[in-house]
């Protein structure tokens, strides 16, 4: 037995073997050699200067410069701007897709496309929809008398056109999760609340809401997670601009890494992200939380 | 006034017809159950009544009023669902707060009810649970509150037992019983199980395939089936039917010969096909020789505690006979058997009707 054991155990870390090492070499690594770097001078212009410890610096200037805080705000502002249009268009459509009409499956099916679309290839098709002159968007909106917006040239627009390619993208996946949650809810206390004259709305309040409060919290985090991380439609469609408007902290982040070569600056504004997320999401998350498990 | 009265009401899918145009009637204060197998078109009905399923034709009345039209809410029914259909993610009250709401009371009001339902289902306790804390009869107990609480002129049960095991369903049986002689309300009670519906109904309705076969108290519907669906579906184990012919007076089949009880004479014309029909408490053992006594061969005996339930053969013909269980015969035994003639159904072969009306 113990023989038998001690060999199964072998044969397990031969076959995980190759996956820690990828996982190793691409994640690990990089973020330890980071959390190195965040302690160190290291200019890209300048590679063969020595890398000298310069402590709490990096973070220092990270923390005292605009240009982060200003990023965190965007951030922060796309995830509530996104989250909250895409978790109510995304039950809507939920509750809409689990009627039993006809074309609901299809429309179903059709309204998962966007989600399995590249989110560059959603920047370059939006930025086709937002070009200033030719875009179809403002040719669309002209019929109802709508004068050219400059979606993407104005830095009062250009964080909502990013906004509207991303909860294009991303609303199927909250519908698709609901869709799930809702049907999987027994059909018996509608009936009774029939019965007993709850009104609709009365309904989806208090009895289908909190049923499926678990699992949009769950959509909900994977959601605020990726919004977070936001980066390809951003670069696609305005690259952070005009000016500084949509320059998020995964742009910020870039640009002082590979823009302005100062590694260790990009490192350290990493690290200070991180933790502002783990930190703030796992807060809210807990406080949505609180009365399920009470 | 809250009697239930159907007229020709009929339940259509498409093209599919699963009720076929039923008359009932139940009076006000009574307690109905429909009774039938699976696919009987028992529940359809209820749930019409309840309003869940449109009346595909025909007229349905609550109170002498015409509700083939109105929503469910304004029936005044309230419904006890076979799954209890309770909010998983409420509380005991607030499952029965949530089923007032409708009703905009005051607050003190709507407390007294809760209070008032709490006590006479015992749920004080578990007010503040949640179903999933509670067992299977408490739940039950939660829906039949919840129904209570809004004071409805009729009660439906939709199989309100199927998922309790033996023990609780015998409990919230009596309760339910209770229940309704304390409330008095109309109660309309669908089950496939005829120990609940022979000791709750004051009426039993027996459906088959979209059919009433019959309506009548558990005695009526016992002592006097209509027919032979009613015959082997009440009563357990299931009347014995055996095809036979009248000739000479007597009733003649494979290994046996009977005489023509009195009741039946002048109803049988000479040569006529017949089914008949003895529930096994219904078969005695005899001494030889007794008259009309028949011989039977005992296959198996099944002890019960007083009674013994013997599987014989008489001719060829498979039986049940249920006999006292002291000096009960032996497998491989023969016996002789009389049948009480009170005992004795006889049916009409091709339309199952019986043959004593």
């Amino acid at each position: 037995m113990a023989y038998i054991r001690k060999r199964n155990r072998r044969i397990f870390m031969t076959f995980l073997l190759p996956a820690m090492l990828v996982l190793f070499l691409t994640t690990i690594y990089p973020m330890l050699y980071a959390g190195y770097l965040s302690f160190r001078s290291y200019d890209l212009a300048k590679p063969f200067v020595p890398r000298m410890f310069v402590g709490w610096a990096n973070y220092q200037q990270v923390l005292t410069s605009g240009d982060f805080l200003n990023a965190l705000s965007i951030t922060f502002q796309l995830m509530v701007i996104t989250l909250s249009i895409q978790l109510v268009v995304g039950v809507g459509l939920a509750l809409l897709v689990t009627q039993r009409l006809p074309g609901m499956g299809v429309a179903r099916t059709l309204l998962l496309i966007p989600m399995m679309i590249s989110p560059v290839i959603v920047g370059l098709v939006w930025l086709f929809l937002y070009f200033p002159e030719l875009g179809y968007l403002n040719y669309f909106l002209s019929f109802v008398g709508i004068d050219p917006i400059p979606w993407i040239t104005s830095p009062n627009w250009a964080l909502w056109a990013i906004a509207i390619a991303d909860i294009w993208q991303w609303t199927p996946f909250i519908m698709m999760g609901t869709a799930a949650a809702l049907t999987s809810l027994s059909p018996e206390p509608y009936e009774a609340a029939r019965i007993d004259g709850n009104t609709r709305w009365q309904v989806f309040r208090h009895v289908t809401l909190p049923q499926l409060k678990p699992v949009l919290v769950s959509l909900l985090f994977l959601r605020a997670i990726d919004a977070f991380k936001i980066y390809d439609i951003i670069f696609v469609l305005t690259k952070g601009g005009p000016g500084d408007s949509t320059e998020v902290l995964s742009l910020y982040i870039y640009r002082q890494s590979f823009t302005f070569w100062q590694m260790g600056v990009g490192a350290a504004a990493s690290f200070v992200s991180l933790i502002i997320i783990v930190v703030l999401i796992t807060l809210f998350f807990k406080s949505l939380n609180r009365d399920q498990t009470a | 006034m809250s009697a239930i009265t159907l007229r020709s009401v009929v339940k259509r899918y498409g093209s599919v017809e699963v009720v076929h145009g039923i008359d009932l009637d139940v009076e006000e204060g009574e307690f109905v159950v429909l009774l039938g197998p699976s696919g009987c078109g028992k529940t359809t009905t209820l749930r019409m009544v309840a309003g869940l399923e449109d009346v595909s034709d025909g007229e349905l009345s609550i109170g002498g009023r015409r509700v083939n039209e109105v929503a469910p809410k304004d029936r005044g029914v309230a419904m006890v669902f076979q799954n209890y259909a309770l909010y998983p993610h409420m509380t005991v009250r607030q499952n029965m707060e949530f089923a007032l709401r409708p009703l905009s009371l005051d607050a003190a009001e709507v407390d007294r009810r809760i209070r008032d339902a709490a006590g006479i289902l015992g749920l004080g306790e578990l007010l503040a649970r949640k179903p999933a804390q509670l067992s299977g009869g408490q739940r039950q107990r939660v829906a039949m509150g919840r129904a209570m609480v809004r004071t409805p002129d009729v009660f439906l049960f939709d199989e309100p037992l199927s998922n309790l095991d033996a023990k609780l369903r015998t409990q919230v049986r009596l309760e339910i019983g209770k229940l309704h002689n304390r409330l008095g309300t109309t109660v309309l009670y669908v089950t496939h199980d005829q120990v609940e519906a022979m000791t709750l109904a004051d009426k039993i309705v027996i459906m088959q395939n979209g059919h009433i076969e019959q309506v009548g108290t558990p005695e009526e519907v016992y002592a006097h089936p209509d027919n032979m669906f009613v015959a082997s579906f009440i009563g357990s184990p299931s009347m014995n039917m055996i095809p036979a012919r009248h000739e000479g007076g007597r009733l003649r089949a494979d290994g046996l010969d009977l005489t023509v009880p009195t009741r039946f004479e002048g109803r049988l014309s000479e040569g006529q096909e017949t089914v008949i029909g003895v529930r096994p408490t219904g078969l005695r053992c005899a001494e030889p020789g007794a008259a009309d006594a028949v011989v039977a061969r005992v296959e198996v005996t099944e002890f019960l505690g007083n009674e013994a339930l013997l599987d014989i053969r008489i001719g060829d013909h498979e039986l049940i006979a249920e006999i006292p269980a002291a000096g009960r015969p032996a497998p491989g035994d023969a016996v002789h058997l009389t049948f009480d003639p009170v005992a004795i159904h006889l049916f009409d072969p091709q339309t199952g009707a019986t043959l004593s009306r």
